[in-house]
């Protein structure tokens, strides 16, 4: 189905929000709202405009067996859910890491930002995962070895939101009995760089891979990561 | 509660607060419940609803962005995917069935969609630009809108052929979006 028309891609959005559109329908319209940003956008106009109404209902108090099914499922992810490093269980996955490196590579080259093709070829390349989706979502590259500060060009590919009053935190992952070290705090934008000095800057080249965790504004208060950990990747040297 | 506190406990979610959780759900549960009931018509169904709701909303409260939609917003229209897609699910014959009783069980005694929409838009552009509509165009979207009415439940409901219905909810929607757009919103 395609959505070039505006008109079109308006009255399927209000359709979708009012609520009238069949089961079908509704599944197409969701797919389709994964690729396309204007579809995305006339769907949150009409959100804007409509669901407020629907907040003129009175209120009605559930059972309390609702809230005591959401706790314990909350809490069961909680208490067995994955440690930080269990999270991250792309080690075990290395032989995706060279398809990833490819496509991490055609981004970084193909779309115009602040990247420039490498000089001597040697990169290093982290492919970061959502880890819910596992889609790409971020990629990061610098080329290592030489003395002096890192450059890591950032290339944000997921549609992402931040939370207000909440930061990303960028994390370098030594290696898998070692702490995570801050890299400093990130943004949504979609090109960005961060500069890693000396002395970090060597460690860099010797991680084994990159996590971004969401932290309270201004980046986490202890100084490890204290907020879900949402991308994470291994970095690889091409 | 304020918008503002709302956004606050929405960010304290994303960073895995469970208290705040448990506060963002007293201050909201109820409305959500209520637009849970209906939309789904049975208290079952929105219970379900509900829980897969709240779940949606702890897991994915880093994504909220408080400059695109207000909180309650962002929550409503979770509700409301999570209530349409149970209701227009296939589901077994027999159940289908009593689906046209359960239209006609609209209890008479809780607000009606319009006197709803009138408590709603007490002030604002949103009541201007309401009046603007037929009575037809108000009504047919109202009981879409409240009670998630398909084209063809609505053409039933309203004794109306389906192309009608079409058309009163096309050009209502229309002039509303062109109302609200020229006062900027």
């Amino acid at each position: 189905m395609k959505f070039a028309n505006e008109e079109l891609r308006n009255k399927l959005a209000a359709e979708y929000v009012l609520g009238t559109m069949s089961a079908r329908a509704r599944r197409r319209f969701e797919i389709n709202l994964k690729e396309n940003p204007a579809l995305r956008r006339a769907m949150a106009e009409w959100e804007n405009r409509l669901t407020p109404l629907a907040l003129a209902v009175p209120e009605v108090e559930p059972p309390s067996r609702v809230w005591h099914a959401i706790e314990s499922r909350i809490r069961r992810s909680r208490k067995s859910g994955p440690s930080f490093w269990e999270s991250l269980s792309f080690w075990r996955f290395s032989s995706i890491a060279s398809g990833l490196v490819a496509l991490a590579l055609l981004i970084l080259v193909a779309v115009p930002g602040p990247v420039t093709p490498p000089a001597d070829g040697t990169r290093m390349v982290v492919v970061m995962n959502d880890l819910n989706t596992r889609n790409p979502a971020m990629t990061v590259s610098w080329e290592p070895g030489k003395p002096g500060k890192r450059v890591m060009r950032i290339r944000v590919i997921a549609h992402a939101d931040m939370a207000p009053g909440t930061a990303w935190e960028l994390w370098m992952l030594p290696g898998e009995d070692q702490k995570p070290v801050s890299l400093g705090l990130i943004t949504t934008h979609d090109a960005q760089t961060v500069v890693v000095p000396e002395p970090l800057a060597a460690k860099l080249d010797q991680a084994q891979g990159l996590a971004m965790s969401v932290e309270p504004a201004g980046g986490s208060p202890t100084g490890l990561p204290t907020g879900p950990v949402l991308y994470a990747g291994q970095c690889v040297k091409t | 509660m304020e918008a503002e506190q709302l956004s606050h406990l929405l960010s304290r979610c994303a960073l895995r607060d469970h208290q705040a959780f448990r506060t963002l759900y007293q201050h909201s549960s109820a409305k959500l419940f209520a637009v849970a009931v209906r939309i789904t018509r049975r208290r079952d169904w929105a219970e379900e609803v509900l829980q897969e709701s709240f779940i949606n909303i702890w897991n994915h409260a880093s994504g909220y962005n408080a400059a695109k939609s207000a909180p309650m917003t962002w929550m409503t229209a979770i509700v409301r995917n999570r209530a349409l897609d149970l209701l227009r699910r296939p589901r077994e014959v027999e159940i289908d069935e009593g689906h046209e009783d359960l239209m006609a069980s609209i209890p008479d005694e809780s607000p009606g969609p319009e006197e709803l929409l009138k408590r709603s838009m007490e002030a604002g552009a949103l009541a201007e630009c309401w009046k603007q509509l037929t009575g037809e165009q108000q009504n047919s979207i109202a009981l879409a809108f409240f009670h998630g009415l398909s084209h063809g439940e609505l053409a039933r409901q309203m004794q109306k052929p389906l192309g009608t219905v079409k058309t009163w909810i096309r050009r209502g929607l229309e002039r509303l979006k062109n109302c609200l757009d020229a006062r900027g919103i």
